[in-house]
């Protein structure tokens, strides 16, 4: 089918955008760029609304992420930069105006490299990676404080953290329909557990053990031959196994799948051989990959690639993965 | 596959080493809310240290949004939502089927309803064709062609004829069916050709004589072949004439199984009309070798080939059809009339497959592709073509093929989808390119089974029900809350009739928490009620005892009188929660006593405001404010509003917050206290309780004055 032709959105950043993301309803656009600032703008049918947006100001370095909080926590936005910091954004409620840093978290001590929120069911908790080589996690309490939880997760640097889905996979596969207005039967309690990609070349897989209150490593995933640079755990809406999506500087793009919880991840890289111009060895994109994204239900992955390409794959009924689709200027 | 192009370009054809070069490239973000991606171009190290390696890009930081699909627009749109009710009617009837009991007859009655919704879409489709065929002006260009929908409907009424024939028809010989599918929708020989030709006084002069009067035989259009036949009684060749007036009544007698009532018959008359075909050959062969042609052609060869026709030679059709231009298609149906005219529906793929060998489809046009995996009775085949063509026509033929048991219905185990699911979900995913199509999307995806029905949920709870607040805090216009309010409840009402429980939790909550933010308490509590969010009514009711601190008392009152209601109902639901019901019971109350009070009521505020405390409604953090209020009583002029042993409770009450307040609870008794004395500290309010107790200590004072003890007694000594 031939796509639509896209409108630009003009950011009026300074310099160089470095992330972009849309929040919970896909109305608002957040970015975030090399001149310190991050940028909010409501968006109606791909074009930005209320001329140039909101600015938020107060990072002294290049920020290099930003993530939307679940819409239950209000209209929330964490960002990370250059500076060591991440900051947690609220957008003030009428008739104050504009939005307000309600946190500043500075126990890193290195550029901080990513943020995630955890899946809404968990709490209001957000996981941060760090070129110190630690990972923090922040936790919204009850009694309006935040907690911290710092601990060493990859030697050199940590590149992005990517959380697991809160229900496992195959829970929505045995149904157990409730009547609205009856009680919701017992779930079992959703699990904490994210993913950090580092500059040691692993994956590795944090959970939380509610019994020490404290954060362990669950699994290592060895595949990549150099930094693994982005991390995505896919939504699992739907999806009978877990899928995690690595961006990686040797040039590939590893997909690792968990069939069930005591299975153990297998691996399968994307091939892009067939799409590739310059007839890359099977299995290598043509330059380094940095960014991997999987949309909504878990089905499509857009894979950011050093060449100037965004491709967007998806799994056929086989098991395989096949490119659908790539965006070019 | 189709590349996504930015518009306008962000570097120049042919710049793209330029781009890289400058140390930049390109990234993308999927949206929540549709088929879109944020693009933009960014680079992998601080943008700095890019420009101190002396690297230079543009100054404008754009972000495109593009759509990974065509979104439906115009006709299309139109197409989509009216399609969308023939297949809520085809889920009824699959689901009701599936709950009664089957039987000979059930199972036919069903399969009749299931031919008659196929119809409906095969008659839409025409529709749809007709209507983009129309050469008027329109105010949106049709986003797909006529052309589109004529394939549609080509590909959906062979479905129909191949595999949804009356149950008279189900096992009676398949070649009428074909050929007249054939002639319906691929017109040859064209009524342009017929009326060059009859406009001349000797037809067989024109060279497109002969070719039309064999493609009209091979067609079986009798009526066309017989006028032209005639034509030539004026033909030079006496040979010719007689052939042509023997041939005429042969094929005006062609048996068509349509117009017998029992094959045997069909046979029989089929078999005695061959016997006259081969007298015609013979009559043929008799003609000399030098009378066979005349200044115009060889009209012996080509009388031959219409013989070879009627006598279902099958290398004579095929050689026929490839000079007419016709192919396969026509190979097909004329085999099913001429060469194997018993021909059923399931020998068809043996036959079809012979003539395919030969004439194969046209791999790159879809349709034709679809037409021969029907034929060659490959329904998943079909579905592969049919959703390169258009996701709509694979998702509506799986539907249909499913119950007909064309396609298994058990689910892959790699994808843990079943066939039809994963072309319905193709569907659905397409369908949510417009966000707008929700319902409709969500239909279409509960259709698949539980993991259909999670990717309802997602859609279910991104439907934008969110209001937007004014810069001054004020709340879009009352009808644009009607509006949204009738989004929510449709929201609603599709969570409960596919059972989404958890989903209508969650949409519930989120609306409430919107109401709260706009301080709707009455719908916001109810949607909490809703969500069985009972730590949300307790921040509606915590939002609510605020407005008394920064409001005062009417504010209050009135923020209270819309989420009474709400009380009886909350008391009436079993999964309620104590702690929260109970502090909406207190803020009830104490706006029915400030009622009382503001209404001059005074000796039932009096009530009000000892029952709060000494039943202990109201929370410890209030007490200090209602004992304020009730010194207000204390001190009302010429009135004994407390009995000395109503005073004696206050009394207590105060003592206690005092006490504790001194023992470092402070926070716990006096902060609300505290925070209706604009900007006082908890000495402030100790000191403000204090002078409360002088009060009260005086009243009690005067009780002890007065020999009885009773409120009414009381009253009527102050002489009232």
């Amino acid at each position: 089918m031939a796509p639509a032709d896209p409108v630009p959105i003009e950011t009026s950043h300074e310099d160089m955008i470095h992330d972009a993301q849309l929040d919970y309803y896909g109305k608002r656009l957040a970015t975030c760029s090399s001149d310190r600032t991050v940028k909010v703008f409501d968006v109606v049918d791909g074009e930005a609304q209320r001329g140039a947006g909101q600015t938020l100001k107060g990072h002294t370095g290049p920020v290099w992420q930003v993530a939307w909080a679940h819409p239950k926590y209000g209209h929330i936005l964490a960002s990370c930069s250059y500076d060591g910091k991440v900051f947690i954004w609220k957008e003030q409620q009428p008739p104050t105006q504009g939005w307000q840093r309600i946190k500043e978290h500075s126990l890193h001590a290195a550029s901080v490299n990513s943020v995630s929120w955890a899946p809404h069911e968990l709490g209001a908790i957000l996981a941060c990676a760090s070129s110190d080589g630690k990972v923090s996690v922040l936790t919204f309490k009850n009694d309006g404080q935040w907690g911290a939880d710092v601990f060493e997760a990859h030697a050199i640097g940590c590149n992005a953290v990517s959380w697991a889905p809160a229900t496992r996979p195959g829970a929505l596969i045995t149904p157990t329909p409730v009547a609205p207005g009856q009680p919701a039967p017992t779930r079992p309690a959703p699990v904490k557990r994210f993913a950090s990609a580092g500059c040691d070349n692993v994956v590795k897989i944090w959970g939380f053990s509610e019994d020490t209150q404290t954060w362990g490593e669950e699994d290592v995933l060895e595949g990549h031959t150099d930094w693994v640079r982005d991390v995505a755990w896919a939504p699992n809406i739907g999806l009978p196994r877990s899928y995690i999506a690595t961006a990686s500087q040797d040039k590939t793009v590893l997909i690792w799948t968990k069939d069930s919880p005591t299975a153990p991840w297998v691996k399968t890289a994307l091939d892009p051989s067939g799409i590739s111009p310059t007839g890359a060895p099977a299995g290598k994109f043509p330059d380094v990959v940095w960014r991997v994204s999987w949309s909504l239900a878990g089905n499509i992955l857009a894979v950011s690639c050093g060449d100037g390409k965004v491709t967007l794959w998806k799994e056929n009924l086989k098991g395989g993965w096949e490119c659908v689709s790539d965006v070019t200027s | 596959m189709d590349p996504l192009r930015l518009f306008p370009p962000l570097f120049e054809e042919g710049k793209e080493a330029a781009f890289l070069q400058s140390g930049r490239t390109l990234s993308a973000v999927p949206s929540p809310r549709d088929n879109t991606l944020a693009v933009f171009a960014t680079t992998l190290t601080d943008a700095h240290a890019l420009r101190a390696s002396g690297s230079a890009y543009p100054p404008e930081q754009d972000v495109y949004t593009a759509s990974l699909d065509l979104i439906p627009s115009s006709e299309r749109r139109l197409f989509i939502t009216d399609t969308s009710v023939i297949f809520a009617a085809f889920q009824n009837l699959i689901s009701s089927t599936a709950r009664q009991d089957t039987g000979i007859q059930r199972a036919e009655q069903t399969l009749t309803m299931m031919t008659k919704l196929a119809l409906d879409y095969v008659n839409f489709t025409r529709e749809c064709w007709v209507h983009a065929s129309q050469p008027v002006k329109r105010a949106t260009p049709l986003q797909y062609d006529a052309n589109h929908y004529r394939s549609l409907y080509t590909c959906l009424s062979l479905f129909v004829v191949l595999y949804l024939p009356e149950s008279s028809l189900e096992d009676a010989p398949v070649g009428e069916e074909l050929m007249e599918w054939l002639n319906i929708h691929f017109i040859e020989p064209t009524s342009e050709e017929g009326e060059q030709l009859s406009s001349q006084d000797n037809p067989w002069e024109d060279e497109s004589f002969w070719p039309y009067i064999t493609r009209a035989v091979l067609r079986g259009l009798s009526n066309s072949s017989v006028f032209f036949l005639k034509s030539l009684a004026r033909h030079p060749s006496e040979h010719l004439q007689d052939l042509a007036e023997h041939l005429s009544p042969l094929l005006e007698s062609h048996p068509r199984i349509t117009h017998f009532s029992t094959e045997r018959d069909f046979v029989v008359a089929f078999r005695r009309w061959k016997e006259r075909v081969k007298s015609i050959r013979l009559e043929l062969d008799r003609v000399p070798e030098k009378e066979r042609r005349d200044d115009y052609a060889d009209w012996w060869s080509h009388f031959s080939n219409i013989v070879g026709i009627l006598e279902g030679r099958d290398e004579i059709i095929r050689s026929i059809c490839t000079e007419l231009g016709g192919d396969w298609k026509e190979v097909c149906a004329a085999w099913g009339v001429y060469v194997d005219h018993r021909l059923r529906r399931q020998d068809l793929p043996d036959a079809v497959g012979h003539i395919l060998d030969l004439m194969p489809p046209d791999p790159t046009d879809m349709e034709d592709m679809i037409h021969a995996a029907l034929f060659s009775g490959q329904p998943g085949s079909a579905l592969t073509h049919a959703a390169k063509l258009d996701v709509w026509l694979a998702a509506h033929l799986a539907d249909l093929m499913e119950p007909m048991d064309l396609l298994d219905a058990e689910v892959d185990d790699e994808s843990e989808l079943s066939a039809r699911q994963q072309h319905i979900l193709a569907y659905a995913d397409y369908l949510r390119s417009d966000p707008a199509l929700w319902r409709i999307t969500v239909d279409y995806f509960c259709s698949c089974g539980p993991i259909g029905k999670g990717r309802a949920d997602e859609v279910l709870l991104r439907v934008p029900i969110r209001g937007s607040l004014g810069p001054d805090g004020a709340r879009e216009d009352s009808t644009d809350v009607a509006e949204r309010l009738g989004i929510l409840k449709e929201v609603i009402k599709t969570c409960h009739e596919y059972e989404r429980a958890s989903t209508h939790r969650r949409v519930c909550s989120i609306a409430a928490r919107d109401f709260l933010r706009e301080k709707d308490y009455g719908l916001s509590i109810s949607y909490m009620v809703y969500a069985e969010d009972w730590r949300g009514i307790g921040r509606v009711v915590d939002a609510i005892l605020s407005e008394y601190v920064l409001h005062g008392p009417e504010d209050f009152s009135r923020s209270v009188s819309t989420v009474a209601p709400a009380l009886q109902e909350l008391r009436a639901h079993p999964g309620a929660s104590g702690v929260f019901v109970h502090r909406l019971m207190f803020a009830v109350r104490y706006a029915e006593f400030h009622k009382r009070r503001l209404g001059g009521d005074l000796p039932e505020a009096a009530t009000d405001v000892l029952a709060m405390l000494s039943e202990e409604i109201a929370p410890r953090s209030w007490w200090g404010v209602l004992l304020c209020d009730a010194v207000e009583l204390l001190r009302a002029d010429g009135l004994m509003l407390f009995t000395s042993f109503g005073a004696v409770q206050l009394l207590k009450k105060l003592e206690e917050v005092l006490t504790r307040s001194a023992q470092g609870s402070g926070e716990e008794y006096l902060s609300v206290l505290v925070k209706t004395m604009q900007g006082a500290t908890e000495k402030e309010a100790i000191y403000r309780l204090k002078a409360a107790r002088l009060v009260l200590a005086k009243y009690y004072a005067r009780c002890t004055m007065i020999p009885i003890g009773g409120r009414d007694v009381l009253v009527s000594h102050a002489g009232i």
